[in-house]
């Protein structure tokens, strides 16, 4: 071999040596750059979950300001539907976007309309707001519930019938929900006057709607709908009608 | 040789261990096969959910105080079932095969080349439908559920394993250049710094979104 030759493989694998150390380098920075990422990643992770841990209040930021009861509830802060001498008490927790709720009206609304009626049963309503977040940002459950306090405020013969139309007309959940003037054309066919209509969008009871959740929740319910019947769970089938019934027609026969 | 250029090359003891441990074909096999066994008893679960509601369409119903994993609403929406059927039914079909492949592997089976692409190239075709499940839950359905969930990081897990397996063993005809700075990089381990970082995100995403509900 010359020496040319042995100089010239000399400098190849002298520049595939440093080519490799090159690489070997560009590898180093990228796993230290990855160290990096996913410490910085951890880290954003531990502060949203401390932050999500820390504050106490729903994702969805809760009304603020002065609570406003609507007239005409019960002396334990429910709304009443029906009559209010009727034996039997039907306790429902419930929120408008919640398609379990929406499941039981549809099954038992006739049947409740009856024991009404007939004075069997009076309803104590309890309006709730839980799945605010389940509508994209606009705060349905609450906006639709505060609707319904102004109703039972202004208008407490057609707390009922507003009641169903909003089922009726429930939207899906995860959806934006009825807007503001949807819910008011809904109070309006429900008869409604104009001047309770009105009061919707000021948001008056919006806080109210907070409170009772959150008494709601102190209460131990731990999901909607929840009914108790005389003060007790009723843990019969809430999705098909019959077993509602039963037990209400039970409870007036034992009294 | 300078000393500099040595140093870079040079990995400490515990690197070389790790990096042993990591590059171990029992590692990586049995690796996939958790995630596999994983991924398939969530898909049972959520079979088993889907059939129940299908006779009882109110059996999931009932909405929680827990809004993240309220109202049965993954189990009933449209996507559960995009292709007539309950996705969790591919899961059962699927999985199966990918816990065959790394049992095999394990005993010392070696499969063909063919066999291996076929594998990665459904596989991924399953990853794709995985994320895009993932994605509608959090972003149309607006609901998680942690079943959905184990699927989706059990199906990453085994989807980096089983590109791994390929990239090593270069099963994926690839041009000689990729194939060479794709081994590169799953020699230095930055596949595996990838595939932290990528469930990292997804924590992230899923904390970011869910965070006030799950821990409030």
């Amino acid at each position: 071999m010359s020496k040319q030759s042995r100089i010239r493989t000399q400098e190849l694998r002298k520049a595939q040596l440093e080519a490799a150390a090159r690489k070997a380098r560009q590898r180093r920075i990228a796993q230290v750059l990855g160290g990096i990422v996913i410490l910085g990643l951890v880290a954003a992770i531990v502060v949203v979950v401390v932050k999500a841990s820390g504050g106490s209040d729903p994702a969805v930021e809760k009304p603020k300001g002065e609570v406003v009861a609507p007239q005409n509830l019960t002396d334990s802060g429910a709304v009443l539907a029906g009559d209010p001498d009727a034996p039997v008490s039907v306790e429902i927790y419930y929120d408008y976007m919640c398609p379990a709720c929406g499941a039981f009206e549809a099954a038992n609304g006739e049947e409740l309309n009856r024991l009404m009626d007939e004075g069997v049963a009076r309803l104590e309503l309890r309006p709730i707001s839980f799945l605010d977040d389940a509508s994209e940002g606009t705060r349905y459950s609450t906006r639709a519930a505060n609707a319904f306090a102004a109703v039972v405020d202004g208008a407490p013969d057609l707390v009922w019938a507003f009641h169903q139309a909003l089922y009726a007309d429930q939207p899906e959940e995860g959806t934006e929900g009825l807007s503001d003037d949807e819910i008011a054309a809904i109070a309006t066919d429900a008869g409604v006057p104009a001047d309770v209509v009105d009061r919707f969008t000021d948001g008056t009871f919006e806080p109210w709607v907070a409170d009772v959740t959150a008494e709601a929740f102190d209460s131990g319910v731990t999901g909607t709908p929840t009914i108790k019947i005389d003060g007790a769970s009723f843990e019969g089938d809430p999705y098909t009608v019959g077993d509602l019934t039963e037990a209400i027609e039970s409870a007036a026969g034992n009294q | 040789m300078t000393a500099p250029v040595r140093a870079g090359l040079e990995p400490s003891t515990f690197d070389s261990r790790f990096a042993r441990f990591r590059h171990s074909s029992v590692t990586v096999w049995v690796t996939m096969l958790i995630a596999s066994v994983a991924s398939l008893v969530a898909s049972f679960v959520l079979a088993v959910d889907a059939l129940k509601l299908a006779e009882d369409p109110n059996a999931d119903l009932g909405c929680n105080i827990n809004a993240v994993i309220s109202c049965g609403t993954v189990g009933s929406s449209w996507q559960a079932s995009v292709l007539g059927f309950p996705n969790a039914f591919l899961g059962l079909m699927t999985e199966p095969v990918v816990i065959t492949l790394a049992v095999a592997s394990l005993g010392g089976v070696r499969f063909p080349r063919w066999l291996m692409v076929s594998a990665q190239v459904v596989y991924t075709v399953g990853l794709v439908f995985a994320y895009w499940l993932f994605h509608q839950a959090m972003f149309d359905i607006g609901a998680l559920c942690p079943w959905c969930l184990t699927i989706t990081v059990a199906t990453t897990l085994v989807f980096f394993e089983m590109t791994y397996v390929n990239i090593r063993d270069d099963n994926l005809f690839l041009p000689r250049r990729v194939q060479a700075a794709l081994t590169g990089f799953i020699r230095s381990s930055l596949d595996l710094i990838l595939v932290v970082v990528w469930l990292l995100v997804l924590v992230l995403a899923v904390v970011l979104k869910y965070g006030d509900a799950l821990f409030a």
